[in-house]
């Protein structure tokens, strides 16, 4: 189940990359080294891929 | 730099809403977050018009800068690598912002490398101006670049390398702006 599962990783510059874990993974550290000199390891992006969302506190606030 | 997608909502439990199954939800947020960054804007001249660009577009092009890397060396490589040779590679300003240092760079390239990046024209801007002890409260990107080239105007008259490496045409233009040294911009 897990190896269909699809996942998007974009990049605030505008870059986007959608596919299987591997496939974003390896495709993100490769743009992030070759456009914006950063060195991320396979389990940091794995980790920003599993991280929980984020809350927008602005708009939990208009609702609250 | 990198704002996560996270798995699509195809798993178990996931919630059928009709939206594109390949984002799920809010991207979780992944940034360039060294204490010092380069932020590089990639100039051309078109005709009589200067044009903004770069890989991502006319936006500011984000550097992570390591603590053993020399800044004008790694905006060398990564314009060279990504881009193509530049012409010039100057450090134009620096300031606080992104919780790091910034220092931002003009780069000047041939128009040959330009290829099919997105560029936009490059207006004029008031620049941000600090107080007598305090740095400006809000500086917009056009600031940046205002002063960006205010310093690539004074390094073409006070510069010979510059002067010598800068294409015909640029020096003409460059001699309506007010020329300005590096500075803090805040």
């Amino acid at each position: 189940m897990d190896d269909d599962r699809q996942f998007t990783n974009r990049c605030a510059c505008g870059w986007e990359i959608s596919g299987s874990e591997d496939e974003v993974v390896d495709a993100t550290i490769e743009h992030g080294r070759r456009i914006h000199n950063m060195e991320a390891t396979r389990d940091q992006v794995v980790a920003a891929l599993h991280a929980p969302p984020v809350v927008d506190d602005a708009a939990d606030a208009k609702a609250g | 730099m990198f704002a996560a997608g996270g798995p699509a909502s195809t798993g178990p439990g996931a919630v059928d809403c009709g939206y594109d199954g390949a984002v799920s939800r809010t991207p979780a947020g992944w940034d360039v977050d060294s204490p010092v960054q380069a932020e590089v804007f990639v100039v051309w001249l078109d005709g009589d018009q200067l044009q903004l660009t770069g890989p991502d577009g006319p936006q500011p092009w984000i550097l992570q800068l390591g603590s053993v890397e020399h800044p004008v060396e790694v905006v060398d490589r990564i314009v060279r690598d990504v881009v193509g040779p530049p012409i010039l590679v100057h450090s134009t300003s620096w300031r606080r912002d992104r919780d790091a240092v910034i220092l931002s760079f003009v780069v000047v390239i041939d128009r040959e490398l330009v290829g099919d990046m997105a560029s936009l024209p490059i207006g004029r801007a008031e620049l941000a101006r600090s107080e007598a002890t305090a740095a400006p409260r809000a500086i917009a990107t056009g600031a940046v670049v205002e002063h960006g080239l205010r310093h690539l105007a004074w390094l073409a008259k006070d510069d010979p390398v510059v002067a010598a490496e800068l294409p015909a045409g640029w020096q003409p233009i460059l001699a309506d702006y007010v020329p300005e040294p590096f500075r803090n911009l805040g």
